[in-house]
């Protein structure tokens, strides 16, 4: 009976674990964090991303805050990709999976209220994490409404 | 052996609670997909306000964005982010897969109180 009992446990967990992630119910703390550290650290815990090869695309100056379009791309073998900035007043943008069998290759638009720097976070499958930053111009804030 | 059962129950819970949320049709998502030899470029436009908590405050309205963005060919989850506020009013998302031409791609996606909304498209 118990034996049972436990196999379904497992079942259920493992269904769990081959469907999506959901970041926003996993890691709450995530996304209430102000400034791009504290949330690398409630996302990942505490880590130290090596520079690696992370083409992260955005324009030098955006004209409009409200739509900067963000691409961001590595051949790292990548379990998640994070973006954060630090000109919101919550620094957590964007937490992808990366589905088993695809590459990491995504592109998005955000808004910023003012000029920043955009982080993205690769968590490789090896464990390792890799970061990357890019600093950005906004003319007219998006956060204005 | 009580929290065993316990446990069962707070996942058949789980479960339940997940379902109650029945996902809506959405005519005005755009959707592209093209496969060229055997990986799909998809490019996905949803219609959407995107309001961060600061401009809901200015209007007077509450707060209501995107939280979870899912793609799925079949069975198979191809693409996957967990998005918070920032994101642009009506986004737009680009990734690439592996796929093929005339299968279905469906694109779901959830609202900050739960919603659940999705539509679908041939990949061409």
């Amino acid at each position: 009976m118990k034996k049972s009992i436990m196999s379904l446990v497992a079942v259920a967990a493992m269904t769990v674990s081959l469907s999506a992630t959901d970041y926003r119910a996993e890691k709450p703390d995530a996304w209430t964090a102000h400034t791009v550290p504290t949330a690398i650290k409630a996302l990942y815990g505490e880590i130290t991303p090596a520079d690696a090869d992370i083409k992260l695309k955005a324009p030098k100056v955006a004209s409009n805050g409200g739509s900067i379009p963000v691409s961001v791309k590595t051949d790292i073998p990548a379990k998640s990709v994070a973006i954060f900035q630090d000109a919101n007043p919550e620094a957590t943008v964007v937490v992808f999976t990366v589905p088993e069998g695809s590459a990491a290759d995504f592109a998005l638009k955000i808004k910023m209220k003012k000029s920043g720097t955009i982080t993205a976070i690769v968590e490789g499958k090896d464990g390792k994490f890799y970061s990357t930053k890019l600093a950005l111009e906004v003319a007219l804030g998006g956060c204005e409404g | 052996m009580k929290k065993l059962m316990l446990a069962l129950a707070s996942i058949a819970l789980m479960a339940t609670s997940a379902m109650a949320v029945a996902p809506t049709e959405v005519t005005d998502m755009k959707i592209k997909a093209k496969e060229k030899a055997g990986v799909v470029k998809a490019k996905i436009s949803i219609k959407h306000d995107m309001l961060t908590y600061d401009q809901a405050k200015k209007k007077g309205v509450e707060a209501n964005f995107i939280t979870h963005i899912t793609a799925t060919v079949g069975d198979k989850v191809v693409y996957d982010a967990s998005t918070s506020q920032f994101l642009s009013k009506n986004p737009l998302i680009k990734f690439v897969f592996n796929g093929k031409k005339g299968d279905e791609i469906k694109i779901t996606y959830t609202q900050l109180k739960g919603e659940v909304f999705f539509a679908t498209k041939a990949i061409k």
